[in-house]
């Protein structure tokens, strides 16, 4: 809808692009996810190989599953994040803008950009994984 | 009824038109009104003059104190890098002893790390980050001053070590068991004496967030913050979980250091590996600790330098954020040749080129900016220029450090040394420099010389890189880092030379940019007002110079508000905004919403003081008589301390006001008093809370680590804690927590003395919890064996925490006697029940480790 | 940087390799940086200078570090392969070197000190470990270094191919005499290395020339035997080094000086000059003869 046909009341500005504290912490769930794959990640090979209290080829098998959660995780928040961004619709780039609605698509869009950095660390963190077999 | 339960008193909510209209905007204030309005906020904001000058605690005072003290630390330990260099020129030299010269380069690198580069960041940001955001001052001025002061006494004491030829001496890492066997007191030093500088750092940290968050200009959302105040966010953040391993390693290290607690021995069950892990969990995303900022500060000149907008606004907010967590998965690769697994080596290279899009993400949009603006050139832009080109070369290095197999080749050689300095340059010292150049008519209203700059620029630029770029062959050719002296024929003659010959370039242009600093310039005029032609809002400032910060505090809808906005300054000058009086002669600032900056309530900041002072040093004396195994002094240093925080608390925070609301001006009438979750006291809670968990979890992570790590931990057969102490001790914190919670309760609904009685059973619930906790411990011998030990170590950890939180409900009580706290004015006991969330959540995992979980392992 | 192993070869490619990116990459960004700031052509449009950044700060950032990784990580396994038979126990002292050789099957271990041979063509398994503070084992021009821990052993190994002397050299500062903390590595041809081994297994010869037999006597009489073992006397000291071959190896106080005898009798006289704060005590007591004399008798410890 354009802004000719309904101009934007206080109060339903205030309902759909409400600011809920939570939308900063949002912003921090993908990488979050990219966290505690890692942290995952590396406190089981420590107890796989130092500990030995399983096999690191079972370990690496299971953490390659893990990742794969992982990044269906950080796929959802993109997902979520791509259509608070709204970019396909609205067209725009950026939101240097003083609206509630500036506010709520530029944190979608950082967001998603956040997304796709904890994707990269994700995908990156998984290539040992897949490269290097045992302890050494 | 006889006992009628009292009304829950009304608590105010904002009241009047927000956001204001343009017409109301309008509005001309009367020009005598306007200054009767400006003789009384100057009244209210003047720093004190003459001697009680240094009782200031306006941001600008404490900011400028603070970035010159880090500044001359550095140069004093820029001055110890020379005596390194002038060592090493040639081989076998004789010029200082294996020790002098070991002494020089830990405290070279100790003192750039925690006496300037850090606290320089803290520094440039209380003096700025006001101003960017159109507050008066910072939210807890005394804190800054506190936190000042107490960096100004730790870090000469550290500094001065050296004097004494009793500098510590194990390399700015510690590692012990070299750091932890080493004769005299210069481990101490180190330990206790940054200990004491980084608690001051995380005070630092809690007060940027809390002002980055909840000091806004109204209507400044998330989306228009000056990307500044998004990396102090972030840096922030960082801070709070970066410092607390640290500071927990420091506690294990000293506890060995003073009382033979053997954490780190591996003769009795210790491990030095856990130092080096906690040390760099802190030690790398330190790193972006002190680069983020920096960045932070090109990133405010380059829109003015291409007078356009910055281009990728939120991919710069997305690098910071993303790079922020990435670099806590970076700590292994200063680790990679301590013989952990292939499998893990690769996880962490995996984070460390990971972390290089965000970064790169950064330097592009800065470029895409330049390339899309019209440039134009001044001085800070040059030292940009150098920036960008030494730091490129730091961050490629980089990449090639993180695959560990090229970093096995050259770890601790002098290629390692060149990296890090390529980067800390690039990252840090030449972008802080660009912002002095750039914010030095902000401060001080005068310029700097181009010409002056211009030499500097070109003689440190010319000097750095005729110092480190050698380097890289001398580390490659195989010269390890830390060597007193080397031998001659292996082909190192020629680049330490040149790397020498550098060093002395580089203060050459120190020498020119200092004396551009600090000579006198009464005779230059003041500088326009917006010098640079910016587009932020700390260009509003006035000259000649307000102490107030902003005449009145503006309404804001865009980025750069004064490109878009032309009537804002002249609105904000004639006080058409937010509190432009101060009627009742106090200081204050806005206090508004974290997502979208609505206004919230009128804040009462604090007015110069010497308690502060007698703090710091009280404080000080706490960290400091230990060094030398005073430690009844220190004891008594440390309850005045206590005594001093006590006061000062009593007498200038959450007092009650003389009214509930006030008029910030435009017909909107704020609370001049709010608890819980909307004050920014109950913020500083939180997040400094948030960062003694982190410290609490490390000493956690340190429990599991043993058990990783050792075949034989808990050892068995070991004498455990004595369960039905532990669970007493749990009992007991588990009541005085419902007790607290019940007192805050109890008291808003209006039964104040119920909430007393309940003020009364909780400390001595605490108290029994404490010597509960004592005695589960006590038969253990902690010199034995590290799992005694760990023990000991939860336990003091915990009982220093329940006596802070024992205090903080006898203070609630006196409140409440004395009519500090009451049913409507009770923001100290929502605080101190936040404190005690945390606290109860830290005793319950400490006392499930010492019963159940250590008998189950 | 004039590689001596299969390790290194690896490493010097990678190097190389990075080298030229990065100089390339360097190249790139602060040449696009000065020609729109110095040259200034014309302001780009917003959505071109969106691109820069998308594809200069995410695409091909990503490419370029992704393969670097890769390249990186399938390095990896070889740096730590296990070695071929022969096992060398390595110990980090203050500031010398305690080694240990263990040929395939062997019971007992072949003591020797601040000197380390090893076949070439061969892959060498390193054990590490270190008596008080940490130290880094590294020949740098042999392959990676590992650090080694008290209380810990470590691992590595080294497949070094062409025959020669190398310096060898402690890593991780460990003290007042970390800099003097080196030693020689020799590579030889597996047969010259198998009749070296041989030889080293053997007891001290006893001295030959008067002055070596005086020499013996000083020896003796200074109560050297506390701290040092010389195998086939009754020296039998375990706190310093091995001297049983001392006369053999390339170096002298790890690596501080050279095998002359002049060396050998500064070293006896000015220990704590060449090694700041090193145990052993100087004996500058001794008369001008018999320095010489001790000196003789160590050199002839062959």
């Amino acid at each position: 809808m354009t802004e000719e046909e309904h101009p934007p009341q206080a109060d339903e500005e205030r309902h759909e692009f409400s600011a809920d504290a939570d939308s900063l912490w949002r912003l921090t769930l993908a990488p979050a996810t990219w966290a505690l794959h890692f942290v995952l990640c590396y406190a089981t090979i420590s107890l796989a190989c130092a500990r030995g209290l399983f096999p690191v080829g079972a370990a690496r098998f299971w953490l390659l599953g893990l990742t794969v959660l992982a990044l269906l995780v950080i796929g959802r928040q993109g997902y979520k994040a791509l259509k608070q961004w709204n970019v396909l619709d609205t067209g725009a780039l950026s939101h240097p803008d003083g609206r509630a609605e500036d506010r709520h698509r530029f944190l979608g869009h950082a967001a998603l950009l956040i997304a796709v950095i904890s994707t990269i660390g994700t995908v990156f963190t998984s290539f040992p994984l897949l490269l290097l077999e045992g302890c050494r | 009824m006889i006992f009628r339960r009292p009304a829950p008193p009304v608590r105010p909510e904002p009241d009047g038109p927000y956001p204001p209209t343009d017409e109301m905007l309008s509005t001309p204030v009367p020009k005598d009104e306007q200054a009767a309005q400006t003789k009384r906020l100057r009244a209210v904001w003047d720093p004190p003059t003459g001697w009680r000058y240094w009782s200031a605690v306006n941001n600008t005072e404490v900011g400028k104190w603070y970035s010159l003290t880090a500044f001359f630390f550095m140069l004093c330990a820029g001055l110890l890098a020379l005596l390194i260099r002038l060592q090493l020129a040639v081989p076998e030299n004789e010029l200082l002893p294996a020790d002098r010269f070991n002494q020089l380069f830990t405290m070279h690198g100790s003192a750039m790390m925690f006496l300037f580069a850090v606290p320089m960041f803290e520094a440039v940001s209380i003096l700025l980050l006001p101003g960017l955001l159109g507050a008066r001052d910072m939210p807890f001025p005394r804190l800054s001053a506190f936190g000042y002061w107490c960096f100004l006494i730790g870090g000469v004491f550290v500094l001065g070590s050296i004097l004494f030829d009793a500098a510590p001496r194990a390399g700015w890492f510690m590692y012990p068991p070299l750091a932890t066997e080493d004769e005299g007191p210069g481990s101490d030093i180190w330990l206790l004496g940054l200990s004491f500088i980084e608690v001051a750092s995380i005070a630092a940290a809690v007060e940027l967030i809390v002002g980055a968050l909840k000091c806004r200009p109204p209507g400044m959302r998330v989306n228009l913050m000056p990307l500044y105040s998004w990396y102090v966010l972030v840096v922030g953040g960082m801070i709070l979980f970066a410092f607390p391993p640290l500071i927990a390693g420091d506690f294990l290290f000293e506890l060995e250091r003073s009382f033979d607690w053997p954490f780190f021995d591996p003769t009795r069950g210790g491990d030095p590996m856990l130092w080096q892990h906690l040390f760099w969990i802190f030690g790398h995303p330190e790193v972006y600790i002190i680069f983020l900022p920096s960045i932070a500060i090109v990133a405010m000149i380059i829109p003015t330098v291409a007078r356009r907008p910055i281009i990728g606004y939120s991919w710069i907010v997305l690098s910071a954020v993303g790079t922020g967590f990435l670099s806590f998965g970076l700590w292994v690769h200063h680790m990679y040749t301590t013989g952990l697994p292939g499998l893990s080596l690769g996880f962490f290279s995996a984070a460390s080129e990971a972390v290089v899009i965000p970064t790169g993400v950064q330097l592009f949009a800065f470029l895409a900016t330049l390339i899309a603006g019209r440039i134009r050139m001044i001085l800070p832009m040059l030292w940009i220029a150098g920036a960008l080109a030494i730091f490129t070369m730091g961050g490629l290095t980089g990449i090639m450090l993180a695959l560990a197999p090229f970093d096995f080749q050259v770890h601790d050689t002098y290629f390692v040394v060149a990296h890090l300095h390529y980067t800390l340059f690039g990252g840090m010292v030449f972008p802080v420099i660009a912002g002095i150049y750039y914010f030095y008519p902000f401060i001080t209203k005068k310029q700097l010389s181009v010409r002056l700059g211009r030499w500097a620029f070109w003689l440190i630029f010319t000097g750095f890189n005729i110092t480190f770029l050698p380097m890289h062959l001398t580390g490659l050719l195989g010269m390890p880092r830390r060597v007193f002296t080397y031998p001659e024929g292996l082909g190192w003659e020629a680049p330490n030379l040149i790397s020498t010959c550098g060093a002395f370039v580089v203060a050459a242009g120190f020498a020119v940019f200092v004396w551009d600093l600090i000579r006198p310039k009464a005779s230059q005029p003041q500088i326009e007002r917006n010098p640079w032609k910016a587009g932020t809002l700390e260009w509003t400032h006035d000259v000649p110079e307000e102490a107030w910060g902003m005449r009145s505090i503006p309404h804001i809808t865009s980025r750069y508000p004064l490109w878009d906005d032309p009537k804002l300054l002249e609105r904000v000058d004639s006080g058409r905004f937010y509190l432009p009086d101060a009627p009742e002669g106090r200081r204050e600032t806005l206090v508004t919403s974290v997502i979208d900056a609505e206004p919230i309530m009128v804040q009462r900041v604090n007015t110069p003081t010497w308690l502060t002072h007698l703090a710091a040093a009280f404080t000080g004396g706490a960290f400091i008589f230990p060094t030398f195994h005073l430690y009844i002094p220190a004891i008594i240093s440390g309850t005045l301390a206590v005594a001093t925080i006590l006061y000062w608390l009593w007498s200038s925070t959450a007092r009650p006001p003389e009214a509930d609301t006030k008029d910030a001006g435009l017909g909107l009438r704020l609370p001049t008093y709010v608890s819980g979750p909307d004050s920014t006291g109950w913020s500083a809670m939180w997040i400094t809370m948030l960062g003694d968990a982190t410290a609490f979890a490390s000493l956690v992570f340190g429990f599991f680590f043993y058990w990783t790590s050792q075949p034989d931990f808990p050892p068995s057969g070991a004498e455990h804690a004595a369960l039905g102490f532990v669970a007493l001790a749990a009992l007991g914190f588990m009541v005085s927590w419902a007790l607290t919670l019940a007192a805050r309760g109890l008291n808003r609904r209006g039964q104040e003395s119920a909430a007393r009685g309940a003020l009364i059973c909780g400390p001595i619930a605490t108290a029994g919890g404490l010597v509960a906790l004592v005695y589960a411990v006590l038969p253990l011998g902690p010199t034995t064996h590290v799992y005694p030990a760990l023990l000991w170590a939860f336990a003091i950890w915990i009982s220093a925490h329940g006596a802070v939180g024992l205090i903080m409900q006898l203070y609630c009580l006196a409140g409440s006697l004395f009519g500090k706290l009451t049913p409507r004015y009770d923001a100290d006991l929502w605080n101190v029940s936040l404190f005690w969330h945390f606290f109860l959540i830290s005793a319950l995992v400490a006392c499930a480790l010492l019963g159940p979980v250590a008998r189950v392992l | 940087m004039s590689p001596g192993g299969a390790d290194a070869d690896a490493l010097k490619l990678l190097f190389v390799v990075m080298l030229a990116g990065a100089g390339i990459l360097w190249l790139i960004v602060n040449g696009l940086f000065y020609w729109f700031s110095r040259r200034r052509p014309a302001a780009f449009s917003e959505r071109s200078a969106r691109k820069v950044v998308v594809f200069g700060g995410v695409i091909a950032p990503t490419l370029l570090v992704g393969g670097a990784l890769v390249w990186g990580l399938s390095l990896l396994p070889d740096q730590r392969a296990p070695g071929d038979g022969l096992r060398i126990a390595v110990t980090g002292e203050q500031w010398w070197w305690r080694v240990e050789y263990w040929p395939k099957g062997a019971k007992e271990p072949i003591v020797s000190a601040n000197e380390i041979r090893l076949p070439a063509d061969r892959r060498t398994e390193f054990v590490l470990t270190s008596d008080r503070v940490i130290h880094s084992f590294w020949i740098p021009a042999l392959g990676g270094k590992m650090d080694m821990f008290p209380g810990r052993e470590t691992r590595m190994s080294l497949e070094p191919h062409t025959p020669g002397t190398y310096r060898g050299q402690c890593a991780e500062f460990c003290g007042a005499s970390h800099a003097w903390m080196a030693f020689e590595a020799v590579v030889m041809p597996p047969q010259d290395f198998d009749d070296w081994l041989a030889a080293e297994q053997e007891g001290a010869a006893p001295p030959q020339s008067a002055a070596a037999r005086r020499g013996l006597g000083v020896f003796e009489r200074e109560g050297c035997g506390a701290c040092h073992t010389i195998r086939g006397t009754e020296a039998i000291g375990l706190v310093g080094p091995d001297l049983t071959h001392v006369g053999s190896r390339q170096s002298i106080g790890a690596g501080r000086l050279g095998r002359s005898l002049d060396d050998m009798v500064r070293w006896i006289t000015h220990t704590d000059e060449l090694k700041p704060d090193v145990r052993m005590p100087a004996f500058p007591q001794l008369g001008d003869t018999e320095q010489r004399d001790l000196a003789h008798y160590l050199k002839e410890l062959k």
